[in-house]
């Protein structure tokens, strides 16, 4: 049991009710904070969107600039056999009347 | 009041149960899961209070008490019962209130029931010693203040206090006692041989 | 008939690109077949990684373009004589005067009105790089390698890829081999 002077205490420390508007401030704040985080929530999403986007077409364009790499690289290869293929019939004249001295 | 010789009990062998609980119940007798507005209004008195009996400052306490509602919002689907809110409900406002002070180095409001209680009327001494009592808790340390609004504003006892401050019980029961001692004492000299 | 020959000791090493007077473009018009090849290095290191290792002859090709830095060549084939200027021949034989340059071999026919030169550059006694010039009635060819290159190398190109063998160095009897006595048409 409490004696009286904890009973005066009690008494001090009742319960107050905040002010009339509280509840309409707490709604409030608590609907600003749901469009923030809905902001947010689109934000990211739209930033994973956009992420996944530059994945793809960066893999597009890569795909295709090894695409153009390949063939400029057949391409190059095809001339080189032909510029060997020159110099060294050309050497074989050269060899030829050389070798008919 | 206490008799000479005797010495002081600092806790009560009540019920747990605090009247806004009873309430509560009665409005939830059909388990019908309760809905944050509800919740709301059937609990910002008592947050409201914790914070505006450990600040003194109605302003700041708003502020607290919304802020622990809006928290609450956040995290409303993981709390069952409502019991389960009731004591998330003062574990955050007490802490809350803690950080407050701390992180604004905020001093309690202190007014009118600083000066000394006259001795006059009944119901006007009833009314500074009130004022008195309530401003000599503003007063205490902050663990102590907050041990105090818990026990004697919402009949908790020591283990809960505990459990929600997350301090041991016998730390509870050490503030209790001394902040009721140091209390006793002030409010002797302030008001002479008059209770 | 009189030909010169001269062959010097070659070993690998780096070059200069000779300047082909911009008149041998105008050639391509009269030209009936025309080889046209510039490939500078990067040109020829992505060559290089489309010539397959697990091919022997493609992967020997690979080893002998591993050295070099550039590849350009310009062939005219006409129909009718005199088609192209001496003086364009003589602008490419004046850059091979500078330091460094040396002709190493010189087939000349008056009668057929043929000329073949091969020339190497050298850098600190090793070669830096070789130009080839065939100066006949109907046909220009110029060939410049960049590069380090050496002997075996030339030789080795024959018989790789569909390229004929060739012969070079100091004759050696048992080593060496034999030319083709059949013509062979480019096949371009």
């Amino acid at each position: 049991m409490m004696d009286d002077f904890e009973k005066q205490l009690k008494d001090a420390l009742s319960r107050v009710g905040p002010s009339p508007f509280f509840e309409a401030r707490v709604l409030g704040a608590v609907k600003r904070r749901e469009r923030e985080h809905r902001a947010s929530s689109r934000l990211w999403w739209a930033s994973a969107i956009a992420a996944v986007l530059l994945v793809v077409v960066g893999s597009l364009w890569q795909y295709e600039r090894n695409t153009r790499e390949e063939e400029a690289g057949k391409e190059a290869k095809a001339r080189l056999e032909l510029a060997l293929r020159v110099t060294s019939v050309r050497l074989q004249k050269i060899s030829r009347k050389v070798e008919g001295i | 009041m206490r008799p000479a010789g005797r010495p002081p009990r600092y806790y009560s062998i009540e019920a747990v149960i605090t009247p806004g609980e009873t309430r509560d119940t009665e409005q939830n007798a059909n388990s019908e899961p309760r809905t944050f507005v509800q919740v709301l209004r059937a609990q910002q008195s008592m947050v409201f209070s914790i914070a505006y009996q450990f600040l003194r400052n109605r302003e700041a306490a708003e502020e607290v008490a919304q802020d622990v509602f809006v928290q609450l919002h956040q995290h409303f689907d993981e709390l069952k019962s409502d019991a389960h809110i009731s004591f998330w409900l003062r574990k955050v406002a007490s802490h809350r209130s803690i950080d407050y002070v701390r992180k604004r180095r905020f001093e309690a409001g202190v007014g009118l029931e600083d000066a000394p209680v006259a001795a006059t009327g009944g119901e006007q001494q009833d009314y500074f010693l009130k004022r008195r009592l309530q401003s000599l808790v503003g007063s205490l340390p902050e663990k102590p203040r907050m041990v105090m609004i818990l026990r004697y504003q919402e009949d908790m006892m020591p283990e809960e206090i505990a459990s929600v401050l997350n301090m041991p019980v016998r730390t509870v029961k050490s503030h209790l006692q001394r902040s009721l001692a140091m209390l006793r004492e002030k409010i002797d000299r302030s008001m002479g041989d008059v209770r | 008939m009189k030909y010169c020959v001269a062959l010097l000791a070659l070993v690998p090493l780096a070059a200069q690109e000779i300047k082909m007077p911009p008149g041998l473009d105008k050639l391509a018009e009269k030209a009936s077949d025309v080889v046209d090849v510039t490939l500078d290095g990067a040109l020829l290191q992505l060559a290089s990684r489309f010539l397959s290792e697990k091919d022997p002859d493609e992967a020997h090709v690979k080893h002998i373009v591993g050295g070099l830095k550039g590849v350009y060549v310009k062939s005219f084939e006409f129909d009718d004589l005199n088609q192209y200027n001496q003086s364009d021949v003589e602008e490419i034989r004046a850059q091979l005067k500078a330091p460094g340059w040396a002709r190493i071999v010189s087939a000349r026919s008056k009668r057929n009105g043929d000329n073949s030169e091969i020339y190497l550059k050298t850098e600190s006694g090793q070669v830096a790089g070789l130009v080839i010039i065939v100066a006949e009635p109907k046909e220009l060819t110029i060939v410049n390698l960049v590069g380090s290159i050496r002997p075996e190398d030339i030789r080795d190109l024959g018989g790789h890829l569909g390229i004929p063998k060739i012969d070079a160095g100091p004759a050696k009897p048992d080593k060496q081999d034999k030319p083709e006595k059949k013509d062979k048409e480019d096949n371009q």
